[in-house]
């Protein structure tokens, strides 16, 4: 009985320490704004004025719209594999595409280790090419269990890019697929392919230059 | 009577209407916003005015999600470029491994496994830098979230203080920002999207 009255005083106890320490706690952490110093002040100081402020953050939106492209762009969602041709702010057309897997290669021996994710951020069309040969890169053979061929020739596979490939950097490319069933599943090893009427309006869309967008 | 309450309604009102920014705020604002434009690389901007959060490159919003309810614990952060540091979540996607051979081994059998947007988690945190954790957690719809719901609740309004306390006494910055997102698909996808070294900005009202 007596052993049951401590661990009930020494239970009460804790509980009662522990909400001294919440309430502390929230005191704390209260959600407050930024001291004073750290914040623009509210008012120009000497030599500065209200006008001066403001013709300055015109300048700066200036600035800023002029960063978009206005013309022909590309934007793939990698996530919703989906892939926008625009120009300025409108949609010209809408592709299903596949992305990267973002699976996991490792060469046997621990040498070597790739991961086919789709890079991300802005890019532009380096290159533009018909009737694309696919040159097979070391990985592709070793994920097929196969030794890495020492001449050129043999890594050279034809009609699996599809009619037109734009490169976009790092051996990167848009092209099109024979694994037209599996448009929309994130399935490549990096590259974003394209169903064949949709590649050919990019292809025709998109000039060496042209702005990639890839989130 | 009804004059005086017309009179009280009209105060009221005014109160509560939006103010606009300071050209001295939008000022701040644009310069942090056009540094991180000039770079190749997407960034982010958390609008808690507005209510979103959008991926953007080169001033160009890319993918904007809305955001249904924002809270805090600690200190604003300060208007200027934060990285997430670290993405976190209790059930974290996980890369597969390509074994060689396997494919062609299988042939008609082999079944591809990808990591994919559907994989995702709902609720998760981002660490940033300068002490600041980014809590997002989806609408809660299905019985099962709503009780994952309630432990995000103990989390959030008892645990998160107390790790405010712990930073406090260590004399380090802290700030937990939770934010709730309309649907599972809008969480999934900003944790996508959000890559760790992901540059961003928060605007306060």
């Amino acid at each position: 009985m007596k052993k049951k009255k401590i661990l009930l005083l020494s239970l009460a106890i804790a509980f009662a320490l522990f909400i001294v320490l919440e309430i502390i706690a929230y005191v704390l952490a209260w959600p407050r704004r930024l001291p004073e110093e750290l914040l623009p002040p509210e008012k120009p100081g000497r030599g500065t004025s209200l006008a001066r402020v403001e013709a300055e953050n015109m300048s700066l939106q200036r600035k800023m719209q002029a960063l978009p492209p206005k013309g022909i762009h590309i934007v793939i969602d990698s996530g919703r594999n989906i892939l926008y041709l625009k120009k300025g702010t409108e949609t010209i057309l809408q592709a299903v595409v596949s992305c990267g897997s973002g699976s996991i290669l490792e060469e046997p021996g621990g040498k070597r280790k790739w991961i086919f994710d789709t890079p991300r951020g802005e890019f532009y069309v380096k290159s533009k090419i018909t009737d694309p040969t696919w040159v097979k890169p070391d990985w592709a053979f070793i994920e097929e269990g196969k030794d890495v061929p020492k001449k050129q020739q043999d890594r050279l596979e034809e009609g699996v890019l599809g009619d037109f490939a734009l490169g976009f950097g790092d051996g990167y490319f848009i092209h099109g697929t024979l694994y037209t069933r599996l448009l929309g599943r994130s399935v490549t090893h990096g590259c974003v392919r394209v169903g064949d009427k949709d590649l050919k309006a990019v292809y025709k869309a998109a000039s060496v230059g042209t702005k990639v967008y890839i989130y | 009577m009804l004059r005086s309450l017309l009179l009280a309604f009209c105060i009221i009102a005014a109160c509560a209407a939006e103010e606009e920014p300071s050209p001295l705020k939008i000022n701040r604002r644009l310069k942090e916003e056009l540094s991180l434009a000039k770079s190749p690389e997407l960034y982010f901007v958390l609008d808690l005015e507005g209510k979103n959060i959008s991926l953007r490159s080169k001033g160009m919003v890319l993918q904007q999600w809305t955001i249904e309810s924002v809270h805090s614990w600690g200190q604003q952060p300060a208007l200027e470029a934060l990285t997430v540091i670290k993405k976190s979540a209790l059930f974290a996607p996980k890369r597969k491994k390509i074994t060689p051979g396997e494919a062609e081994q299988q042939g008609d059998k082999f079944e591809l496994d990808a990591l994919e947007l559907k994989d995702m988690p709902s609720s998760y945190v981002f660490y940033l830098d300068k002490g600041i954790y980014l809590y997002f957690r989806a609408k809660p719809k299905r019985f099962l979230s709503r009780v994952g719901n309630i432990g995000h609740f103990f989390v959030w309004y008892l645990w998160v203080p107390l790790r405010n306390l712990g930073f406090e006494v260590k004399k380090k910055p802290f700030t937990a920002i939770e934010v709730k997102l309309g649907g599972k698909e809008d969480a999934q996808a900003i944790y996508w999207s959000f890559s760790e070294g992901t540059k961003g900005l928060f605007f306060y009202p």
